[in-house]
């Protein structure tokens, strides 16, 4: 009611309501030039208000831009800039209404005239610089789709749109300051309210239908869309630490007598955190009932907080005050993790590896190339050491299982069945200790490896057929305390690495082991035989093992020994590969990747991921 | 243009049109009145209603849009995005839950305090005359407060759902007292 009185004078007695009276006069042909106060304001009371403000809003707004003084109608542009880089999605989503766009450009004529006006000339220029942000970088963009719509109007109509400053139109990205999870439940909330009163509004069926299901969303009876803004926070999290670890890289490589310069990265750098620093602490109150967490974002608080002190005493060329500063967010930094099913999340934050050096990659955007080049199995990283699974990915509950697949081999063209296996059985007493498994973080299914189904020419259900391996199976009795077998070399020690080599791939339930090794005849050859025990008590059936090597080899699968597997039966399933192409020498670091999946009872188990080195020449 | 036609038009011919807005606490009766006025002479079975329903009812050349938003708790931070463009704010109350007059006290003033509701006629039904100890219209409107409304045309009419007893009385009252146009 305090607006009323402030502008009661002109617009009092015309009907308008306090928000079309202050449009009207943040519009108002008194003003040479666009007011901001006035304008702010107008903001501040459609964000105020909601509801149905930021429609009223944008169409007394709208009035004012098709007005015939030109003056006027700038004046009105000038408020909607400020509305759409204030107000977010309620407005945006006003504006990019079929109504709101076709009243914006009614009084174009139906082909360009020579030059536009200075009102087309603006109302061109907004088109332009909504199209290349929000309909591009707003989270709701797909409601924003008009917009783009008549920007292709205009430009068939042949308009010619200017050329836009992306830096001036970049607020209107979101931003990328950390933000809390109520923050950004609170925007959500805010969206889905502006989106269901859009909805109410349009009221056709199809609307009416979709408002219905935002309802039961925001009401909290349709929890399947949740989104989880703990995890997203704690991403946001990782981002400001991704920063701060850049920034102290920096700074360590800083040398004495160069300066920091005003305005580069490291200013940019350091605000970010800066401004990140409160939100922490914000998060921290937010966290409470979860202490963990607490601790966890205090730890990083801590860290951020020395970086920026160093960044502070290395620009003031205090290098060795800034150096005594203990390195907080390299080293000894703790991170946020990865759980099992790739989310992050506030309760699994787990100390990173302590990186070996200063310049080791920050953990998230390793793993993440790490994953890419497995995409595409092309691998140029130097092999990780001792990389092997996480945790089991149950999935669903498949169908009823059949036995063993018997199909004749013959039916598998993708594999040239080499038969000369001449390895002699691999004594159980081998080569070195088994390698010791590490978490790792469990990537999505990656790697695709060639169709190994139908399993075929499995000779009976019963693993125990003439094999070339038997000797190895009843070499490695079935025991039960089968992890606790410590193997150990009777080969004699070749100059570098064994030409054989026996290495845990998994050891979870199922335990894979690799036995590879080099034959002489084939010396660009390298034989592997995978291994496979039950370590739990209860049978395992449909077992299928996939397996992928890099595209520069060649690899032939033979067909498993056998699908089923009896409690605690150590090596009841084998099956031999040959990787063919690798040069001796490079055996160490070839990589792998294998997927298995198998059932246990009814429930179906997939597990995947790298196979360490093979630990031969 | 069109739609100062159809208001004159709507003027010569006396078909109006009416954005009615239902809400009350859950369990009032709201989408039993509503399919009952829709389906005057069927039985209506109902459930508790997870987002809103919305039907067209004419009765004395009036066509009423008629928007039951439901009423659980859940649910009501939602109603304000339905008061836009409201000219009829019905509010249903079970006269027999007396020990949740004072929520709906509650809940119908901070509608009708919200600005966009302001020029709403209100109507209420107190609902379920029917059940046992229930609270006369006169008890409701003065557990509702209604009497210390001021600039508010109100009206308090008994029903019961059910069987449709009282629910067109009520449309009659708005009928006769809608002044302000529809909006656009």
């Amino acid at each position: 009611m305090a607006a009323r009185d402030r502008y009661g004078g002109v617009f009092a007695d015309l009907g308008f309501t306090p928000l079309q009276r202050a449009i009207r006069n943040a519009c108002d042909l008194s003003h040479y030039e666009p007011n901001l106060a006035l304008n702010l304001e107008v903001a501040d009371l459609i964000n105020s208000k909601k509801g149905n403000a930021p429609r009223e809003a944008a169409f007394e707004i709208v009035r004012l831009i098709n007005s015939r003084n030109q003056n006027v109608a700038l004046l009105a542009l000038a408020l909607l800039d400020i509305c759409v880089k204030n107000c977010g999605y309620p407005f945006q989503l006003q504006i990019s209404t079929k109504e709101f766009l076709n009243e914006l450009v009614r009084r174009f004529p139906e082909r360009p005239g020579l030059r536009p006006s200075r009102v087309q000339h603006r109302i061109l220029e907004s088109i332009e610089e909504w199209r290349q942000t929000i309909c591009q970088t707003s989270r709701y963009k797909e409601d924003l789709g008009h917009i783009r719509d008549m920007h292709r109007l205009l430009l068939y109509k042949g308009y010619v749109f200017p050329e836009i400053r992306t830096e001036d139109a970049a607020v209107l990205n979101p931003s990328d300051n950390l933000r809390s999870a109520e923050e950004m439940e609170e925007e959500e909330r805010e969206a889905q309210s502006a989106k269901l009163q859009e909805l109410i509004r349009r009221g056709t069926p199809a609307d009416l239908q979709e408002a219905n299901r935002l309802m039961k969303i925001m009401a909290g009876y349709d929890n399947r869309h949740k989104t989880d803004y703990r995890a997203k926070a704690a991403e946001e999290v990782a981002k400001v630490q991704q920063k701060a670890k850049i920034l102290e890289e920096m700074l360590q490589s800083q040398q004495p007598g160069e300066t920091v310069a005003e305005g580069d990265v490291f200013e940019e750098l350091a605000n970010a955190l800066r401004s990140a620093h409160p939100k922490i602490q914000r998060m921290c109150e937010e966290e409470s009932d979860d202490p963990e967490a607490v601790h966890k974002l205090l730890e990083i608080n801590d860290s951020i907080h020395r970086t920026i002190e160093r960044y502070k005493l290395t620009k003031k060329g205090d290098l060795e005050a800034a150096s005594r500063i203990p390195k907080g967010t390299l080293g000894t930094t703790t991170g946020v993790s990865t759980n099992a099913n790739n989310e992050l999340s506030l309760i699994d934050f787990d100390p990173e590896p302590p990186s070996s050096n200063g310049n080791a990659p920050a953990a998230p955007t390793g793993a993440t190339s790490l994953e890419n080049d497995l995409l595409g199995l092309s691998l140029d990283e130097p092999a990780p050491g001792g990389i092997s699974l996480g945790p089991a990915n149950p999935a669903g509950p498949s169908a009823a299982s059949s036995g063993p697949e018997p199909s004749p081999g013959g039916s598998r063209p993708n594999y040239d069945i080499l038969s000369s296996l001449n390895s002699s059985p691999v004594p159980s007493q081998s080569s070195t200790p088994v390698a010791r498994v590490q978490q790792q973080q469990q990537q999505q299914t990656t790697a695709t490896p060639p169709p190994v189904d139908p399993f075929a020419s499995l000779v009976s259900a019963s693993p125990r057929n003439a094999s070339p391996f038997q000797g190895a199976k009843t070499a490695a009795p079935a025991a039960p305390e089968e992890d606790e077998w410590d193997f150990t070399s009777s080969l004699p020690e070749s100059n570098a690495l064994p030409s054989t080599n026996r290495v845990t791939v998994l050891a979870s339930a199922l335990r894979i082991e690799f036995v590879a090794r080099r034959s002489p005849q084939q010396p660009r050859q390298i034989q592997v035989v995978a291994l496979f025990s039950n370590a739990i008590n209860e049978p395992m059936r449909e077992l299928h093992f996939q397996v992928a090597v890099e595209k520069a080899y060649t690899l032939h699968l033979r067909p498993q020994t056998g699908r089923d597997m009896a409690p605690q039966q150590a090596n009841g399933v084998q099956q031999e590969m040959m990787m063919d192409g690798v040069d001796v020498g490079k055996g160490n670091s070839l990589r792998m990747r294998f997927r298995v999946s198998y059932q246990v009872g009814s429930k179906r188990m997939e597990e995947q991921g790298m196979v360490p080195p093979l630990g031969i020449a | 243009m069109g739609g100062q036609v159809s208001k004159i038009m709507g003027k010569i011919f006396g078909t109006k049109e009416m954005r009615i807005l239902m809400l009350g606490l859950d369990a009032a009766g709201k989408t039993t009145i509503l399919y009952k006025l829709k389906l005057t002479n069927q039985d209506v079975t109902t459930i508790p209603t997870v987002g809103f329903n919305v039907e067209s009812v004419t009765y004395k050349n009036v066509k009423f849009n008629v928007w039951d938003v439901g009423g659980q708790d859940k649910i009501r931070p939602l109603w304000r995005h339905y008061y836009s463009g409201t000219q009829g704010l019905i509010f249903v109350v079970d006269s027999s839950d007396t020990a949740r007059i004072e929520e709906a006290r509650s809940e119908l003033h901070k509608i009708i305090n919200d600005r966009e509701m302001k020029d709403a006629l209100l109507l209420v039904f107190a609902n379920k005359q029917d059940v046992q100890g229930h609270l006369s219209p006169e008890e409701v409107t003065s557990a509702l407060q209604l009497n210390k409304l001021k600039d508010k045309l109100w009206y308090v009419a008994p029903s019961v759902a059910t069987d449709g007893t009282g629910i067109f009385e009520g449309l009659a009252w708005l009928s006769n007292n809608v002044k302000t146009p529809p909006q656009k």
